[in-house]
């Protein structure tokens, strides 16, 4: 990818994550309302915990790619994060915005894995 | 909170914009220059800090205290009235701190720097925003 384009992707992805992060602190009840039925049931902990700490995964995930710091890893848990948001809300009207998102969480990923990383794998195979 | 949105959302491209600067100058690199080729005439000019504390730091540390302040104000971490004064105060100074290394660009180094007007238009613009909401709810 383009070093520019990279950038605008990552600051973007990153201001949604910080600020998605702060909506869910601010109200964490409404937010759990996204969640599919069946799945209050296998929360080890109060719903309210879980949306506080996946506000604070939001937070630690949007902070990491704001300051370019292990962007790759953040860009990984990201996608991971994604994928289970869009399975845990099932279909929606916003599904679509989940999905451009973990694109974009995928493709931040693919174009910040390290060399030496790419390296090893290459010399696995 | 539309408002707040916006500002936090300014704040972080300046947290990534001085993030990006202070790493070229650890490096001691030089930053791309989209426009002009003067940045680096201003970020290596001696009126890069003020005392001893590089620019590029104080920008970080407001970037991040407006991102957190707005943070607080949405989410409703009292006291919020502290909170509105020091975000107003700030951006206030900032602004004025903007237009004091505009200025010097412009009329003492006589080149201009790219990421320093990034970053003076950022404040700029958030000035404005905490304006037109004060104009919107008839608070001026």
């Amino acid at each position: 990818m383009k070093k520019t384009a990279f950038h605008f992707l990552r600051v973007g992805l990153a201001i949604t994550f910080l600020w998605i992060g702060v909506l869910i602190l601010k109200n964490p009840e409404s937010w759990s309302g996204y969640l599919q039925p069946w799945v209050y049931g296998l929360l080890p902990l109060p719903i309210e915990q879980a949306m506080l700490g996946t506000a604070i995964l939001d937070i630690v995930i949007g902070a990491m790619l704001l300051l370019d710091v292990f962007t790759w890893i953040a860009a990984l848990v990201a996608s991971l994060h994604l994928v289970i948001v869009l399975t845990v809300s099932g279909i929606t009207d916003i599904t679509v915005r989940d999905i451009g998102l973990l694109v974009a969480g995928l493709a931040l990923m693919i174009d910040s894995i390290p060399q030496k990383m790419l390296n090893k794998i290459k010399l696995n195979k | 909170m539309t408002s707040y949105a916006l500002l936090f959302t300014l704040s972080a491209i300046g947290i990534s914009e001085t993030m990006y600067l202070i790493r070229k100058r650890i490096a001691s690199q030089k930053p791309v220059c989209p426009v002009g080729d003067n940045c680096s005439l201003v970020l290596e000019s001696k009126y890069n800090k003020i005392f001893v504390i590089p620019n590029d730091i104080l920008g970080l540390l407001f970037y991040i205290t407006i991102s957190f302040i707005s943070a607080f104000l949405v989410i409703g971490v009292e006291p919020l009235v502290f909170w509105d004064f020091i975000f107003k105060i700030s951006i206030l100074f900032g602004s004025i701190l903007s237009l004091v290394f505009t200025y010097i660009q412009w009329r003492i180094i006589k080149a201009w720097c790219f990421w320093c007007l990034m970053s003076a238009f950022t404040i700029w613009l958030m000035g404005i925003i905490i304006m037109s909401t004060l104009l919107i709810n008839n608070i001026i």
